[in-house]
């Protein structure tokens, strides 16, 4: 066993493998909850549940990345607001908006799109890594985050760091030969595609839910926020 | 057995609706930074998404292979009955339902209405606190918490329609509205009855109130035991359509309109035909339509004065324009917003039964303090309200500080302002 | 073979000592020599060893060795590798080595065919046993029908002539990975020489062909030192195959600039864009192409505006597709797969919830 077939192994079966268990997972998360049973709501509205929800997904992915909504309350701790809103942009533009990225997307879903320049991109990923950093010091330092985590978050905060550092360590041809580096970032893709339905990752599927009720509970009253 | 019982109530809370929310928690740590009793205390298990910790564990532990298996190795905890007292505590004493935290969370999770269904298990857990519990019993057996019976409410009502000049129609067949008081107005704001009972009467309004239903507090709901919240609910449904009439008025009261417009439909077969609004709504509506006349300006000359949005009135109840149009109208140059408002203002600290426990007092002055500093900012000597049991907790705070603060409701202004 | 040196015998054909010595200095040149340990250990004189110009270490070896017999086997193989060695324009490096070694014995290129042939490759590898270097072009099946020469196995051939030799220098893609016959689903157990033979030892100069020059300066490494030149995991030279593609592009400012040709005709092609979005293997594939090129430096195919299919690596056939970028999946699961997975996702999940709606139906009771 080489690098260059690790390589070969890592993506192609292995990713083979993790994506399908990822599939599996987040279908299994997904019928899960909806199966429980949802009851109706006999409270007449008096606002639009629907516009609420609209507003409430069109803020989420819209506005709330870029201008803080909340402004009193995120003004009390607009550091972590900051890294939390960071991390989630470089993410998502190093997933969707990077080339590399694009192209896995493309062979999985028949069609690609424009992309950013490298150096864009190249920034947004240091900057997320920087965030992350923030976050796991604030994690350990808040009282209230001391509280509520247990070994999954940490863990998830791992497990997302991988991939986003070793993806910038094999773009840049640092410290390793290219396969090997390329190796070991298709290991924690791998890795992380099996762990996301089994912790608070799939949380961006669960986002759907929580703020169409979110929004659909405030749209009833005809409030909002 | 308490915790089987609470355990009982996790497993039978949880539907998708639940279940959906609790899968989107993060972990991030935001709600704590809404949470006014975290704010004023600086207590981490007080953050939000630590107070609906118990119903996580129950669901993960019943309803997930993953959960299940933690719990049997050793990475989570259980449930015991050390935990339900803990818990307890801090759903009854350090949390008034004010729901900010779901407007500040990422995913907008509904916490609030997670906290309530904590607080339905500890209820069938019976591990209330007792003076709320108390309350709760009395309200049962009399009525009323207030000590409100029957003949107490009677002789209030002869008496403040004396004292003020004004008309109290009584039990009223075909009337059009049924304006339902909170024993803390009768029994502590009596002015506030008599401000309402001129408005309605000024408006034309053909309106009535009913000994059947006589109150619209419900500690059933503070304790979260949707049996009693319903037995409560049913006395003002009950008497409503015993009146026939066309629509209930909530005076000012959060809590109560949160029960009998947002979530009595969802417990119990509500009566058809017959609409449940707040008196905020119902003055706004009077004043658009030319019903009643305020005289411009009135409250101008008495230095600044500013406007507490009540959580269960304003952010969980929509009427957040109609008291700003009514002050605009009465203070044009008086009148400061603080800062923050509307859907996203501060909770007064006394709601959601924390007010009955002697037990929270602190935090709850300590959350006081927090309001008191935003009206200093807007320089403000006066503050107004559409809830009593706000007021409630202003009156008792200010006294408690000994402070200069003018503390007044929205329908007593308006009362005083109108034209006739 | 005679004794003559490959100097006499260029001399002999009319080339010029100025030449000479000029090829020689493209052969260095061509081979990244620097001087320094190679040089060193090559026990040549310390005013030749010490470092600087190395045409005249070349010169010295040339002048001084006798030729090298070589066996030249061919296998399952296009003979491309063959072709693009002996299509070389003009008389150069190429030229010269391949001119000036014997080859005993190459099927493509030997006039005469038969048993006689076969028979005068027996005697070579029994003459120069232990001596000769054996190049084998085309990949290995199983031992059976897929190929035989003469009635016998390629596999046994190739054994056979192992044995006796001194190195194994394998030729393009197939002989050291196993090229295109070993592509999915690979119906005749493809495979490379080093896989097979493991006792001597093995160079792979891989591409699809191969690139003439770096055939022959590894020969000429041989030649001048002994010894096989320092190879990299693979057993490719690293002198030609210690970068990749990607790091010696001349396109590659337009990848780092975010400007990448989408068609094949379009503005972004014209302009010579990058070509990682048509499936450029670049990143991942070490070969001297973007260095050395191809027809005497003339170009490559990026040059020429086809994206890199990364011929130098294993299994390259198998990479995902030509056209697939470079850091898509190889293979993933099709509709139907998925289709399953989820599926059984959604039996599970379902099958739980409904568990736990019978517990909450009996009143939270376990």
């Amino acid at each position: 066993m080489n690098w260059t077939s690790f390589l070969a192994f890592t993506r192609g079966p292995l990713f083979y493998a993790a994506l399908l268990i990822f599939i599996a997972g987040m279908v299994y998360r997904l019928a899960r909850v909806v199966a429980l049973g949802w009851e109706r709501d006999r409270v007449k509205s008096r606002g639009s549940k629907l516009a609420g929800a609209l507003r409430s997904y069109l803020k989420g992915i819209l506005i709330w990345p870029f201008i803080p909504w909340v402004k009193n309350t995120f003004s009390r701790n607009p550091l972590i607001y900051v890294a939390g809103g960071l991390f989630h942009l470089g993410l998502f533009v190093v997933i969707f908006l990077g080339a590399a990225h694009m192209l896995v997307w493309k062979s999985l879903l028949g069609f690609g799109w424009p992309t950013l320049p490298l150096p864009i991109v190249d920034w947004l990923a240091v900057v997320c890594i920087a965030a992350m950093i923030v976050l796991f010091i604030n994690r350990l330092v808040h009282p209230v985050l001391k509280l509520i985590s247990g070994p999954a978050e940490w863990l998830n905060l791992l497990f997302v760091f991988l991939p986003m550092i070793s993806g910038y360590i094999l773009t840049h041809h640092l410290f390793f030969r290219y396969e090997m580096a390329y190796s070991l970032h298709m290991l924690a893709v791998d890795w992380l595609l099996i762990w996301i339905p089994l912790s608070r990752i799939s949380h961006f599927m669960f986002y759907f839910f929580a703020r169409a009720i979110h929004g659909a509970q405030f749209g009833k009253r005809a409030v909002a926020p | 057995m308490t915790t089987q019982a609470a355990l009982r109530t996790f497993v039978k809370e949880t539907g998708g609706w639940v279940a959906a929310q609790l899968e989107a928690c993060t972990r991030c740590g935001m709600c704590a930074e809404a949470c006014h009793f975290y704010q004023a205390t600086g207590n981490p298990e007080y953050a939000p998404v630590w107070k609906i910790e118990l119903l996580r564990r129950a669901y993960e532990q019943r309803f997930t292979v993953g959960g299940k298996l933690r719990l049997a190795i050793g990475l989570d905890k259980p449930i015991t009955d050390a935990d339900l007292a803990r818990w307890s505590t801090v759903v009854y004493e350090a949390c008034t339902l004010c729901n900010k935290c779901a407007i500040v969370c990422p995913m907008g999770i509904q916490i609030g209405p997670l906290i309530h269904e904590v607080r339905s298990a500890m209820s069938e857990a019976g591990v209330v606190p007792a003076e709320l519990m108390a309350a709760v019993n009395k309200q049962m057996a009399e009525g009323s918490p207030l000590g409100m019976t029957d003949d107490v409410w009677d002789q209030r009502l002869e008496w403040v329609a004396d004292e003020w000049e004004e008309e109290i129609p009584r039990d009223v067949q075909g009337a059009d509205t049924l304006v339902v008081f909170s024993s803390i107005e009768v029994m502590k704001f009596p002015g506030n009855v008599a401000a309402i009972a001129k408005i309605m009467n000024a408006a034309g309004e053909k309106w009535t109130v009913s000994s059947q239903a006589r109150e619209v507090v419900n500690f059933g709901f503070y304790e979260g035991n949707e049996h009693r919240t319903v037995e409560i609910l049913k006395r003002v449904f009950d008497g409503a359509k015993a009146l026939g009439v066309k629509r209930i008025v909530v005076t000012e009261c959060g809590h109560a309109y949160d029960a009998l417009r947002w979530t009595a439909a969802n417990l119990m077969d509500v009566p058809l035909g017959i609409e449940v609004t707040h008196i905020a709504g119902v003055l706004g509506d009077f004043v658009r339509s030319g019903r009643i006349k305020l005289k411009a300006g009135a409250f101008d000359n008495d230095g600044a004065i500013t406007f507490h949005d009540a959580c269960k009135i304003q952010r969980r109840g929509g009427h957040i324009e109609e008291p700003r149009e009514i002050l605009k109208i009465l203070a044009p140059n008086a009148f400061r917003e603080m800062s923050p408002n509307r859907e996203q203002a501060i909770c007064c600290g006394g709601g959601g039964g924390v007010i009955a426990i002697k037990s929270a007092d602190p935090q709850r002055y300590a959350v006081f303090q927090m309001k008191l500093d935003q009206i200093r900012k807007v320089g403000a000597s006066t503050v107004t309200m559409t809830c009593s049991n706000c007021r409630l907790q202003f009156t008792d705070s200010v006294a408690h500080f000994g402070l200069d603060l003018k503390v007044t409701g929205l329908a007593q202004m308006v009362a005083d302002a109108l034209e006739v | 073979m005679t004794e003559e040196t490959i100097y006499q015998r260029l001399k002999a054909a009319g080339i010029s000592r100025r030449d000479f010595l000029k090829a020689c200095g493209g052969l260095a040149a061509v081979m990244g020599l620097q001087g320094a340990p190679p040089v060193a250990a090559s026990g040549l004189p310390a005013h030749l060893a010490r470092g600087g110009n190395p045409a005249p270490l070349i010169a010295r070896a040339l002048a001084t060795k006798p030729r090298v017999p070589v066996i030249w086997l061919e296998f399952q193989d296009c003979a491309g590798c063959s072709e693009a060695l002996t299509r070389s324009h003009n008389p150069t490096l190429v030229d010269l080595v391949l001119k000036e070694i014997t080859v005993e014995y190459h099927e493509t290129l030997l006039a005469a065919a038969g048993f006689q042939v076969e028979e005068a490759k027996q005697a070579a590898m029994k003459k120069y046993a232990g001596q000769y270097v054996l190049v084998v072009e085309g990949s290995i099946p199983d031992d059976g029908i897929y190929c035989t020469v003469g009635g016998r196995s390629a596999l046994e051939i190739l054994k056979e002539a192992a044995a006796g030799a001194a190195a194994i220098i394998a030729t393009g893609n197939c002989s050291s990975f196993g090229g295109l016959p070993k592509a999915n689903p690979n119906p005749t157990g493809a495979r490379g020489v080093w896989e097979i033979i493991k006792d001597k030892p093995v160079v792979n100069i891989a591409g699809c062909p191969a690139i003439p020059e770096a055939f022959t300066g590894t020969v000429a490494h041989f030649l001048v030192f002994g010894a096989l030149p320092e190879l990299d995991e693979l057993h490719r030279p690293k002198a030609f195959y210690g970068n990749t593609v990607h790091d010696r592009c001349l396109r590659r400012p337009f990848y780092e600039a975010g400007k990448f040709a989408l068609t094949f005709d379009d503005e972004g092609a014209r302009k010579g864009w990058c070509l990682y979005k048509l499936g450029c293997k670049g990143p991942t594939t070490y070969n001297a192409c973007a260095g050395i090129k191809w027809d005497g430096g003339l170009s490559f195919p990026i040059q020429s505006g086809h994206p890199c299919l990364g011929c130098s690596q294993p299994g390259f056939w198998d990479g995902g597709g030509f056209y697939q970028g470079q850091s898509a999946p190889i293979g993933r699961p099709g509709i139907g797969v998925a289709a399953a997975a989820a599926g059984i996702g959604l039996v599970a999940g379902a099958g739980i919830a409904v568990a736990n709606q019978a517990q909450k139906r009996a009143g939270g009771n376990t």
